[in-house]
């Protein structure tokens, strides 16, 4: 299984994460829930509600640490029985990307933590500059949303929301 | 506010060549306490070296030989060292210089201060 992405910068810094960590899925999208890029996810209905939920999580969570702390709270961690998940806030020059990750026995949180923090360094280093940067929260929301779940599965080309299906079947 | 391995670990940082040592949970590979020198990646050595710990007590379970007592990693520049128990392992980075039968001696007697 290998990574997908919408966008081509994130994808080595994405590679980079999942072979270090070695983590069961990741996901990196917009805080609008529209995805970036993932790895782990066979579906596209799967990604697309992991984002809605990540993007509802992180909202929740940033919302409640301005209430009790007066600052958003930056990162997330939920230890499920066997299946663990952590969310992180991805600096960006707009403004900041959400990462998911579920991982299990074969990785740590501290793992986790230490290689996201690689990875912010990374997503900053790949980039693009501000100008050259398609917008991050279009007008056309839905269709956006799901032109990027279109890249990732094969059904529209990188970058070409014109021309490819807008809507993805999962 | 003191740690109740504070104690452990300022006896491990007063050998020769200590460089750091720190308690770690062996599952998530957090550092709960930590004495070490500027400039050692206490998050990073605690996170690698806690995995490695982990995997080394599973493949020695799965081996029949029970489980590890104490675990060497020799590198070109120092060694580091771990030892563990009830979930929570001594992580020790010393020099090449330092005499690690002394450490070795120490950590696992520090090992029963764990439990």
């Amino acid at each position: 299984m290998r990574t997908r992405v919408a966008e081509p910068w994130v994808e080595l810094p994405l590679e980079r994460f999942v072979d270090d960590a070695r983590v069961l899925f990741a996901l990196l999208l917009h805080p609008s829930g529209q995805v970036m890029g993932q790895f782990g996810f066979t579906r596209a209905v799967d990604v697309m509600a992991a984002c809605a939920l990540a993007a509802a999580i992180h909202a929740s969570a940033g919302q409640l640490g301005r209430e009790l702390d007066g600052h958003p709270f930056r990162e997330l961690y939920h230890a499920g029985r066997e299946r663990q998940i952590f969310i992180g806030a991805v600096k960006s020059t707009r403004e900041p990307l959400i990462f998911l990750t579920a991982f299990a026995g074969e990785s740590s949180l501290g793992l986790v933590r230490i290689y996201f923090e690689e990875l912010c360094g990374r997503l900053g280093e790949s980039e693009p500059a501000l100008e050259t940067r398609p917008d991050g929260l279009p007008v056309e929301l839905e269709r956006d949303l799901h032109r990027n779940l279109a890249i990732l599965f094969g059904r529209a080309l990188p970058q070409s929301g014109a021309s490819g299906p807008d809507t993805p079947t999962a | 506010m003191t740690s109740p391995f504070e104690e452990l670990l300022a006896s491990l940082i007063r050998h020769r060549g200590v460089l750091g040592c720190m308690v770690v949970g062996e599952s998530d590979g957090i550092i709960v306490d930590a004495n070490v020198q500027v400039g050692i990646q206490a998050n990073l050595v605690a996170a690698l070296a806690a995995a490695l710990y982990r995997k080394a007590r599973l493949s020695s379970e799965a081996a029949g030989l029970t489980s590890v007592n104490f675990l060497q990693l020799e590198a070109e520049r120092g060694q580091i060292c771990a030892a563990g128990r009830d979930g929570l392992v001594i992580v020790t980075v010393a020099e090449p210089r330092a005499q690690i039968g002394l450490i070795r001696g120490a950590m696992l007697q520090s090992v029963e201060a764990l439990a």
